[in-house]
């Protein structure tokens, strides 16, 4: 169990109400993790939704056997994991502690059950996951655009960032 | 009001019970628009969804140097604009019709409206659009790595380290 303060300093819950918090709070658990350490690993199921209080994780994918990029650096207050939440994913990116860290986790699990019992709960939490995941897309989409932006040859290629629409 | 047979042929609503399709049909309208009407634009706040019944829309965005670019060209049975979905949430690029087309719109304040009305709704349509949005990041990411691979500096860097 964790705080409802400690909650409140999670960008993803900053909008949930205190009776919704309460429920998170109960499932969640506090946890250190040392620096080196491979909380999520590319292609696998996911177990826990992870919230970072203290800290910094890298979220990482390989370009080429020799070259790995580092997409994202977490910060304190944002979450990763949110394959966990969703039935069925796995996820698409490797995280790796930077530092130790402090961390807030919930079971992916438990949460998928509480959803199914908790509408509200879950409509609060998926529409902040989805604005969550509209942020990310938008400095994607610039970090193409950046990148394809002097090159002809790969501008050419620009339509292959189609699927705007759903 | 739009029946619900064509709210049918949105994608997006396919999987939804009629009780909650009823609900929706109640608050959608058809709005028919002349090619090269532009629908919004980049950094807009968008007061409404857009579901395409027939014609085709080109969602575009311009670049540094000025160029548009189109990302996508929305064919019938898709929706765009999901920016309405999310509060105080603009859109990151520009709607303009390619040719006359058939609209459905889903005014922004109504789908907050219906979503905290019927939370078993919300909880269904955030769920979908949460899946559709990890599996659209996961193609920009894909894309994004794609391009810098093909980049110039990158092939340098892995032609110096052979």
């Amino acid at each position: 169990m964790v705080k409802i303060e400690d909650l409140k300093r999670i960008n993803l819950f900053k909008n949930s109400p205190d009776h919704l918090l309460d429920i998170i709070s109960r499932e969640a658990q506090l946890s250190i993790f040392n620096t080196g350490t491979q909380l999520i690993t590319i292609n696998e199921k996911v177990g826990a939704l992870y919230m970072l209080i203290m800290g910094q994780v890298a979220v990482i994918r390989q370009l080429t056997p020799d070259i790995d990029v580092i997409l994202d650096y977490v910060q304190s207050g944002a979450s990763f994991g949110i394959s966990s939440i969703i039935q069925g994913a796995t996820a698409t990116y490797t995280a790796i502690c930077q530092e130790p860290c402090e961390v807030i986790t919930l079971s992916g699990q438990k949460m998928i059950e509480l959803f199914e019992n908790n509408h509200e709960l879950a409509y609060v939490v998926m529409k902040d996951v989805s604005r969550q995941y509209k942020r990310y897309m938008d400095i994607r989409a610039d970090m193409i655009l950046k990148t394809i932006g002097k090159e002809r040859d790969l501008k050419d290629k620009v339509y292959n960032i189609k699927y705007l629409s759903f | 009001m739009v029946e619900k047979d064509l709210l049918k042929t949105i994608v997006f609503l396919q999987d939804l019970p009629e009780p909650m399709l009823e609900k929706i049909s109640l608050n959608t309208q058809i709005q028919m628009f002349k090619s090269q009407t532009v629908l919004f634009e980049k950094n807009q706040a968008l007061k409404q969804l857009y579901m395409l019944a027939s014609g085709v829309v080109h969602l575009t965005i311009r670049t540094a140097s000025g160029e548009n670019l189109i990302l996508d060209k929305v064919t019938p049975g898709r929706t765009f604009g999901i920016a309405a979905l999310m509060k105080e949430s603009s859109t990151s690029f520009s709607a303009m019709c390619a040719e006359d087309s058939s609209i459905i719109t889903f005014s922004s304040e109504k789908i907050h409206q219906l979503f905290v009305e019927d939370f078993k709704m919300g909880h269904k349509l955030m769920s979908h659009i949460v899946k559709l949005f990890k599996d659209r990041m996961e193609r920009h990411t894909s894309q994004f790595l794609h391009y810098l691979a093909m980049h110039p500096e990158i092939k340098k860097l892995q032609e110096n380290s052979f």
